[in-house]
Parts: structure tokens; sequence; C-alpha cells
């Protein structure tokens, strides 16, 4: 018998169809309903007008959205004979907001969604804690505000540049901001310090340590999550960056990667009509996000969890704890460098001159983000966004399942409503 | 006012068809813990609920404050039940009614989805032919793509204190919206001497001219609170897209539609002809401190 289960409280709705056999999980199909046409509505406007529009996909990632259309406007500018010089301060502001969008959404997830579903699956009583997760996001916000303006839904980076034009005032406030952000890191989610916590090479290193971390990961352990939820074991990396590498991975083996060949397929959601397409590297399901990042950066404690328990879903919570603690340590690495004599913005001819296609791609919290434009004399001709969720959790059959669907099989409803999670579901990004 | 006997004012958050931004948005509030204190949350999209989402749409309960995020499609459903009928369940039972974001004001972004149909609760952009319009009193738009976070804390603070929210005629709060964003613009100086900015990434210049900043027409209070506590679209270069009005979003966002070099939307409610005298005599002016860089780090050295 099919039974439908709603799953709120993710971005967006989605619902899970199971498929039981002695109370295990035979197969799940997944259902992501809400369409909302963001790349018909851009059809027929002006290409610059994506740069106010895209962000407007996603609550929690719009600033990924931005980068992946100001990387894809360039592209086409390229592709039609004019390329595109960025100074190094504006390469490092763009990545800096990027990397401070990606920590506030997995302090978000840890604090708002992994820590209270765990609670929920060991009926364990640690205290719940969601407005830690909020706190910590608002902080990094304002980080990302002081270049941007505001976050969620800024529009600063335009091609050739970034509008702001930061003084020594703003890199100080930013630099304050993020002491703030690794002190509660430190103080409230690891027990430790950051250097010492990157240092490890173990998650047994975790034993000794008195955080929310800690607590995670030992109930993690205690729910036996690094034996179930499995998915294939490859990974995709495809946005070009400095805290990861773009590969194709299968196991700890790295293969090199064209955003070409990734393609979609309709979803198989016979229970309920989906408007999310399943996306595919050369016709195959690949896993994206943290793990997948870590694996592809060789993080050594990612690597050494791996070779224990694989891409379990202990490994996949985990692994973004630790790039949350990569990426803060990667942040303050970033302010560090910025040189704010060189140019915010350099002219360019103007969008009208341009009639090209252009490709762009970021690694968004979720993994890849990929935006392919057609431009012609300035006009969209056409637009499509490829989110990362779509690689993640689309919905395929028995014989050929995504990694979502394959790492719900063979355990109970309850522990595979939680795996479903780990993959940190957007599904508001899933049916733009 | 509600003294500590008194039962707290219980909220449902519900959402149309929404980018999140406005749950997100609000989560960002400085104090967000001391504010949700004084609330029953019996629905929220991310903070912990009382109710479950199922309950929510079975519509058998009630609450004070419906707070509606997202664009209305009268065709959507949510948990297998129509959101027509969620949202006029809860219009009726509930004492507020609180558009949160454009899409749930006016329409929005997602209007365009399916223009024929989708609206938001009460108006459809700035006509007032939604479909709560029995409930047109209780309805308070808090309009912005997102609203900010203190917008929709200073309303349910307000509510809470049982003190009278004023609205302007598309039920935005006056005190909130009577501003226009162009107030509190740190280039003000150079809208002033009609000084425009060369391009974008510089710290001189005014955006209205020819980046298409909609600031001098759009009633918002971005540059008076500002956004994440620290700054604004305008104070960092950015041209104010006008995502408080109900004809966000418009066309060609970065660039200033003009007729003789003068833009052709004139500040709100200045006479296009005293705006033209008065510009053409300012812009015979030559001010050399506003033509220059304001710092210039490699002099400095």
């Amino acid at each position: 018998m099919i039974t439908k289960q709603l799953i709120d409280q993710i971005e967006g709705e989605a619902s899970v169809y199971f498929d039981m056999k002695d109370d295990m999980v035979d197969f799940a199909t997944i259902a992501f309903p809400h369409f909302r046409g963001i790349e018909s509505i851009l059809k027929g406007k002006n290409a610059l007008d994506a740069l106010v529009i895209t962000p407007r996909v996603c609550g929690i990632c719009g600033h990924a959205h931005l980068m992946a259309t100001v990387r894809a406007i360039e592209d086409a500018y390229k592709n039609a004979g004019y390329s595109i010089e960025l100074s190094k301060k504006v390469e490092i502001i763009r990545e800096f907001t990027l990397v401070m969008e990606m920590i506030q959404n997995h302090f978000k997830w840890i604090y708002l969604t992994i820590i209270p579903e765990v609670a929920k699956l060991s009926n364990s009583t640690q205290e719940q804690t969601p407005l830690k997760g909020a706190y910590a996001a608002s902080i990094a916000s304002k980080a990302i505000a002081v270049f941007a303006g505001q976050w969620p839904h800024s529009s600063y980076m335009i091609p050739g540049g970034i509008t702001t034009d930061p003084t020594n005032i703003d890199l100080l406030k930013v630099e304050s901001y993020m002491d703030e952000l690794v002190g509660f890191f430190e103080k409230e989610s690891i027990g430790i310090s950051l250097d010492r916590f990157l240092s490890f090479e173990s998650c047994k290193d975790f034993a000794n340590l008195d955080s929310d971390v800690s607590l995670l990961e030992s109930s993690l352990m205690d729910l036996n999550m690094n034996e179930k939820g499995f998915a294939y074991d490859r990974f995709l990396v495809i946005g070009e960056h400095l805290f990861t590498k773009p590969s194709k991975l299968k196991q700890t083996r790295a293969f090199s990667i064209d955003s070409k060949y990734v393609n979609t397929v309709d979803a198989y959601s016979p229970d309920q009509v989906s408007y999310a397409k399943n996306a595919q590297y050369k016709n195959l399901f690949y896993e994206t996000g943290p793990l997948s990042r870590a694996i592809a950066s060789k993080l050594p404690i990612v690597k050494n969890m791996h070779r224990r328990f694989k891409d379990s879903a202990y490994s996949r919570v985990m692994a973004r704890v630790f790039e949350l603690a990569t990426l803060l340590q990667h942040a303050k690495k970033l302010l560090s460098e910025i040189d704010i004599s060189q140019k915010s913005y350099l002219k360019n001819v103007d969008i009208s001159k341009i009639t090209a296609k252009g490709v762009g791609v970021v690694e968004a919290p979720r993994g890849p983000l990929l935006h392919t434009i057609n431009i012609k004399d300035g006009i969209i001709q056409e637009y499509k966004i490829v989110t990362p969720t779509q690689f993640n959790i689309g919905s395929s059959t028995q014989e050929n399942p995504t990694p979502a669907q394959k790492a719900m099989q063979g355990v109970t409803k309850q522990e595979a409503l939680f795996i479903f999670r780990t993959f940190d579901v957007c599904s508001v990004c899933t049916t733009h | 006012m509600h003294s500590k006997q008194d039962k707290k004012p219980s909220i449902i958050w519900f959402q149309g068809l929404t980018c999140n931004g406005n749950t997100h948005s609000f989560l960002n509030l400085e104090n967000l813990e001391k504010l949700l204190d004084k609330f029953e949350i019996y629905s929220h999209p991310s903070l912990s609920s009382i109710q479950n989402f199922h309950t929510i749409t079975e519509c058998s309960l009630e609450c004070d404050i419906f707070i509606f995020e997202g664009t209305y499609d009268p065709l959507m459903k949510r948990n297998d039940v129509l959101v027509s009928k969620i949202v006029e369940y809860y219009a009726k039972c509930a004492k507020y009614i609180i558009a949160v974001g454009s899409c749930a004001s006016f329409g929005g972004v997602f209007k365009a989805s399916a223009p024929e149909r989708n609206s938001g609760i009460l108006f459809n952009e700035q006509e007032k032919s939604g479909p709560l319009l029995d409930y047109d009193s209780k309805v308070i738009n808090i309009s912005g793509c997102p609203i900010h976070p203190e917008w929709l804390a200073y309303t349910l603070g307000m509510i809470e204190k049982g003190r009278e929210v004023e609205v302007d005629s598309l039920h935005r709060p006056i005190e909130l919206y009577s501003n226009l964003a162009h107030h509190g613009c740190t280039r003000n100086e150079y809208f002033e001497w009609k000084v425009d900015t060369d391009g974008f990434g510089e710290k001189e210049g005014c955006l209205y001219y020819k980046q298409g900043c909609r600031a001098p027409m759009t009633h918002a209070s971005c540059n008076k609170i500002l956004w994440n506590e620290v700054s604004s679209k305008t104070r960092v270069g950015t041209p104010c897209f006008g995502c408080t009005e109900p004809d966000f979003p418009r066309s060609n966002l970065f660039s200033t539609k003009t007729n003789m070099s003068i833009p052709e939307d004139v500040p709100l409610g200045v006479p296009k002809r005293s705006y033209l005298t008065m510009a053409g005599i300012a812009k015979t002016f030559h001010i050399k401190r506003l033509e220059g860089k304001l710092i210039d780090y490699k002099t400095a050295d």
C-alpha cells in the first residue's frame, strides 16, 4: 500500500509516497507541488532584470542565484566577443558574500531542522534551541548586508563588478561580525576553538566535547545513522570557487568535469504531479552539496569519516557541520585579502549590444546551481535554471532511483523521513 | 493591553506561492525571541509551532492574527486543500490579517506565473479586487520584496499592545510607508545638485538619473530603518527597484527612462514642469567637490 507523507518546514512543501514492505521502506517517490514559472517570467525581459528576478527564486539561497545570473551574463558577454574583467577585490567580495549565505543556511539547518528532527527520532529530551540558528544566521546576514545592502534579495552583483565601494569602516564592521560569529560557533556549537576543531582527523575526537555538535554527533551514532541512508557514493561539484574543487567523484576518486554534460529528465511521480525535473550528469545520478565538496577538496576528517561510514546519513550531516567550520575560516581569510583601492566596477558595452548564450555555475548551499541565459540584443530569449535539489532529491523509478530515493530504502518510515531531510531540501528552488 | 494573565495573541503564518524570502527576512529580527514570547505561534514555515501543518489545513481552529506570505493563486492547494478555502476560513475568524511581502500585498513577482488569476489577498496590483474584499478592514499590507523584519515587528507590536495601526489607501501602515526610500539616502546631496553617478561601484553620485533608482517615487523606510541594521540598496550603490509598490517588478530595472536627459518619472508629487526648470538650472552649475572622488585611497598612500 502506498502512504503519503506531507513534508513541511522545509523550504517550501514536498510529499513523499512510501511503498512499505515488512515495515521497511521498499520504495518512495517524491513530489514537489507549487510551480512558479520563473524561467518564463524572465523571457522577453532585459537581461539585467534577471539580477533582480532570480534572487527571488529562493529566500534562503537567493544570493547564489544572483551570482549564477551574473556569471551567466558575463559568460554571454565573453561569448559575444566582449570579455569582462573583474578586479581581485570584486572576486573576493562576491565569494565572501556567497560563503556567508552558505554559513547562514547551515546554521539554520543545524538548529532549526536537524537537531529537532534527531530529537524527534530518538525521543531525546535535549533542549531545543532553534533561535540559536536564527541568531547566528542574522549575524552572517549583517556581514552580507554591509557589502550587498541587504539580505535576503540583494542585487549588488552586476556584470563587470559590484555596485558597492566599501571603506575601511565597512571592513572593520564585517570583521567584528565575523569575530562574533566565530565566537558563537566555538562557544555554542562546537565547544572548542575553531582551529582545534579544524585540526581534528577523526570523529572520535568529538567524544570529549560538551557542545551542540557533539550531542548531535552522538545522537546520530545512537540512531545508527552511520549505517543508514547510503546513496550512490558518487559526488558532483561543478561551481568554480576557492573553497572546493570542481570534480566528479566515484567514492574518493576524482575526475574532471564540464557543466555541459548536466542533463535533466522528467520526474517519475505517479501519485501526484511534480514540477521538478531530475538533474543528472551524463545520465547518472550524483549526490551534491557539502559532503561532495569536502570529499572533492580532500578535507582530512571527512575523508576519514567517508572511509568508515561512506555516504551515510551520518556523513552527510557531519560534513555540513565541517563545511560550516571551514567556510568560517575561509571567510576570515577572504576578508583579510580585500584591497579597497581596487576598482569595484569596470564599464562594459551596453547589454543591448549582446547577442549570445551564457552559462553561470556556482556552488549553492546544497550543491551546483546552473543558470543558462540566451540573449538577443540584450533581451532574454530563454532562461534555464537547474538547482541542487534536482540532483539530490529527484523522483525516479525503482530500478533507477535518485540519491534521496536510494538513501530512503530499507529503513523505517520515520528514519526515511529523517534521511530525506539530511539532504537539506529546498522545494522552492526545485519548483522555480 | 494584555496583562500576564491574558491569553497571548495567536498567530498562523501561512504561505501561498512564495520564495520564503519574507520568512527568512523575519528571522533576521534583532531580539526575535522577545517578540515571539508575546505570541502563541500556532504555525510558522520554519519556527517551532504548537500545531502541525496538517491541523492548520483542516480549518478547525481559530487564530487572532493570520499572516499570509506569497502570491494568492486560487487554484493552489496546500496539503491537498485549496488555499482559497484556507484563506477564507482564517480571514473570517482572525481579528487581523497581515499580508507579508509584495506578493501577498499586490501579487508581486509571482503574479506573472498566472497573471489572469493570481493576485494579492486584498489587492490585485493597485486595484482592490482580491479575494478578501469582505474582510477589507482587517487587512494590513506590509509590502516589500522581501519585508523588512522590523516592519512586521512594528505591526505585531502595535497589535499586541492594542494600539491602532493606521494605514494608507493601499492598506500599508502609514508610519512605515509615508516615507520615501529616498529619505535618508546618503547620496541626497548628489540628488539635490543633479550629479549622476558614472556607471556603478562608486561612492559618489545619484542613481536616479541613469541607473533606474526608484527611491524618489517609492514609499518605504529603507534608508530610515536600515536593512539588517547596517545598510540599504542605495547605500551600497544599488538602485531602488520600487519593491514596495504595486507595480513591482517593473522592467528595465537598471536604467532610467529619460526625456531630454531628465527622468520621465519625476519625484513623487513634484510638478513635472517645476522639476524640469529646477533640474535644468542645477545642471548648469559645476560643483567641483561633488564632481571629484570623496576619498582617493591611492593618493592617501
